[in-house]
């Protein structure tokens, strides 16, 4: 009692709560002094037109790094997410552009493309998962395997140039917004107003892109299956000790082949994406390095490689942070590569805040 | 010797077969495939490799991981590149600019591997996640020092360091060492057979010293028990970080040696030069022997895990077969590596 009637020992206790709640949400603050600091520097940096972009740029990085939350929280990693990726956009892209020029509604081909692709996808999850469940492969040496297999086979399919000739509503699609509003003809939903004068158009305000959407119910769902489900209870757990998990009756290795298929399902999900966006099918590169990003994204949200922590909200800041950054750094006028420094840098202080205030960061 | 021992030995040695089994393969539906012509192009094409995946041999030994490496190549090739261009341009000799842009490249090299050492050892943090802020880092300065484009107008004693061979020989006529015999006709010239490309050698000189202190010296004795057991080596007395540092410092030596080498061979200095080629110096490592748990590993399986890939990519160029199709090889192999590690533990490790 004599300890906390002295103000000073209050005022101690006072701040080092504070400090908790700083280095709990660090990433979060320094998202924001990011944002205010590129606003400060950066020329058209705020405002709705570049938010959105960044949403939008960020939402390929998002889809992998949720799939990768799961994973991570299981103490594996999954390297193949990036040719997965990769894979499901040229598959889908291949059967849009075929089906198309058989001459079958645009709709059909269009839906068939994305459920054949997205299918096919859930394989290299299928397969990483059985290796390492049941043949106990570690998840670096499996999911490397995959990464490599699906980066051959995508590269087979796409003979390394991009799939172009898809059906034009994909495009439509994916430049779609949930709402316009343009002051002459007020707000309407998912379709384009018709606008003749030059000022009307550059003036048409966009609201929410249609891929944005769906990704949010998505991360709604699995946000809630991790939090809230048992299914969420038991990742945290086996991440925590296989062990333990084991003996509390889950089944571990159903478990995880569960995980790694919501990792290659959200891969998928990304590659589906991916052909709306660039409206073509593309092998993807090396030097882009999504499944490392994803990782990062991850970890600075956060997660810890050794499983059992981590949760989507955390991971949707990650890639926030990402986004906000490449952004920045272009409207900065810098070239796109002092990302991968500004990356580095941060993944590093991720790891060294969690390392000096385990106890700030995960106890009250 | 009955059935189970033969099979213990086949079974030790599969990724030697394996490979036998590439080149029987090869030399049968390829052309020309075992000539030494093609043997010693494998060779080239797995220089980069066969470095990067030496030193990477020592961490994944130590139980950690240097994701930097491929970024590495790229850095070090860039600085390397550019000190050659800017001597040169400034009047000095050719000879002084390679020598000193290849030092710089070594030593400047050394500075990630540091810095990776002081953060796995001395602040805790994961290799994977700081050799991979490094892999950033490397590669943002890398584009940084080239301004974004490819290094060219190296000295011109470069190609000819990089693209020659130790000894060149015309049958019953001329022997001669790195010079190509003066006085030749054209029809010499197409006969000159030459032997052993002068990037290998340097390669293997540092490949041989490390092998060394990998087997023989309590350097390397202590890497093993690093990987063993962190705590067990601690309690024996080891410095660990110190030896941590130095395992990392290793890395990236090689991965600045085989910078310089890509510098040599290929005559530009290009920031994303290695990152291809990352994974697949990790996979060589796993191919060969070692476990990514730590404790397992040495410099001869590594190396005979790069031929693997080496032969085959080699291999399929020379069948036609396009390139894509070594990717999903080198896959499948990876997996089986560590299958037939998994369930053949007491053959692949019991007692002969």
């Amino acid at each position: 009692m004599r300890t906390t009637d002295n103000p000073s020992a209050m005022h101690k206790k006072r701040d080092r709560k504070t400090l908790s709640h700083v280095a709990r949400n660090w990433a979060l603050l320094f998202l924001i002094c990011m944002l205010i600091l590129f606003s400060i520097l950066g020329k058209n940096f705020f405002g709705l037109r570049n938010f959105s972009n960044i949403v939008l740029a960020a939402t390929t990085l998002l889809l992998l790094a949720t799939g990768e939350t799961f994973v991570i929280i299981s103490g594996g990693i999954d390297l193949s997410i990036g040719f997965v990726m990769g894979f499901v956009c040229v598959v889908s892209a291949i059967v849009m552009r075929d089906l198309h020029a058989a001459g079958l509604p645009q709709v059909i081909s269009i839906m068939a493309g994305c459920s054949v692709g997205m299918l096919l996808g859930l394989i290299p999850g299928l397969i990483n998962g059985i290796l390492i469940a049941k043949l106990r492969v570690p998840p670096f040496i499996a999911t490397l395997g995959m990464w490599g297999i699906a980066n051959g086979l995508a590269w087979r399919f796409s003979e390394g140039f991009p799939i172009a000739f898809l059906p034009p509503r994909v495009r439509d699609i994916g430049m779609a917004y949930i709402a316009y509003f343009s002051p002459k003809t007020g707000l309407s939903f998912f379709s384009r107003p018709v606008l003749t004068e030059r000022a009307d158009i550059w003036n048409l305000m966009k609201i929410i892109p249609l891929p944005v959407l769906v990704i949010a119910i998505l991360l709604v769902i699995f946000a809630f299956v991790l939090a809230k489900t048992k299914f969420g209870q038991h990742t945290y757990a086996i991440g925590g000790s296989v062990d333990a998990a084991e003996r509390a009756g889950i089944n571990v290795s159903r478990h995880l082949i569960r995980t790694y298929m919501i990792s290659a399902f959200f891969a998928s999900c990304a590659g589906a994406l991916l052909v709306f966006k660039i409206n073509m099918g593309v092998h993807t590169q090396y030097t882009s390095s999504y499944e490392l990003f994803a990782i990062a994204a991850v970890v600075i949200g956060g997660a810890s490689l050794m499983g059992g922590k981590g949760n989507i909200w955390g991971t949707i800041i990650g890639v926030l942070l990402i986004g906000t950054l490449n952004n920045g750094l272009m409207l900065m006028g810098l070239p796109i590569f002092y990302r991968y420094i500004a990356v580095g840098c941060i993944l590093i202080v991720a790891v060294l805040i969690d390392q000096f205030f385990p106890e700030l960061v995960y106890k009250e | 010797m009955d059935f189970r021992e033969i099979l213990v030995i086949l079974v030790k040695r599969w990724i030697l077969i394996f490979l036998a089994i590439e080149l029987v393969f090869f030399a049968i539906f390829g052309t020309n495939y075992l000539s030494l012509r093609n043997l010693q192009n494998i060779l080239l094409t797995s220089t980069v490799v066969l470095l990067l995946a030496t030193g990477q041999t020592f961490v994944i030994i130590t139980g950690g991981i240097d994701l930097s490496v491929g970024f590495m190549v790229g850095f070090s090739g860039v600085i390397c590149a550019k000190v050659m261009v800017t001597l040169q341009a400034a009047g000095i000799s050719q000879s002084v600019a390679i020598s000193s842009g290849i030092a710089a490249a070594l030593l400047l090299g050394l500075l990630p591997g540091l810095i990776n050492g002081l953060l796995v050892a001395r602040l805790r943090v994961p290799p994977f996640i700081a050799t991979f802020g490094m892999y950033g880092i490397a590669y943002g300065f890398a584009e940084i020092i080239s301004n974004n484009v490819p290094i060219h107008n190296l000295p011109t004693l470069v190609s000819s360091i990089g693209h020659g061979y130790l000894i060149y020989w015309l049958p019953e006529k001329a022997f001669t060492f790195f010079k190509i015999p003066q006085n030749l006709t054209r029809l010499e010239l197409q006969n000159l057979v030459p032997i052993v490309p002068n990037v290998t050698i340097i390669a293997f000189i540092f490949i041989a010293i490390f092998a060394f202190i990998l087997t023989k010296t309590r350097f390397g004795q202590h890497t093993y028990a690093i990987g063993g057991s962190v705590d067990a080596a601690e309690r024996s007395g080891i410095n660990v970080k110190r030896h941590l540092i130095k395992v990392y410092m290793i890395s990236s030596f090689f991965a600045s040696l085989a910078g310089v080498c890509y510098v040599l061979m290929f005559i530009t200095g290009r920031a994303p030069a290695g990152s291809a080629r990352l994974l697949d110096a990790v996979v060589a490592v796993v191919i060969g022997g070692a476990s990514l748990y730590g404790g397992t590993g040495s410099i001869g399986g590594t190396i005979i895990g790069v031929l693997i890939i080496g032969v085959l990519e080699i291999g399929l160029v020379n069948l036609g077969v396009p390139t894509y199709n070594l990717y999903i090889a080198v896959g499948c192999i990876l997996i089986l590596a560590v299958l037939i590690d998994q369930f053949l533990p007491k053959l692949v490790h019991g007692k002969d």
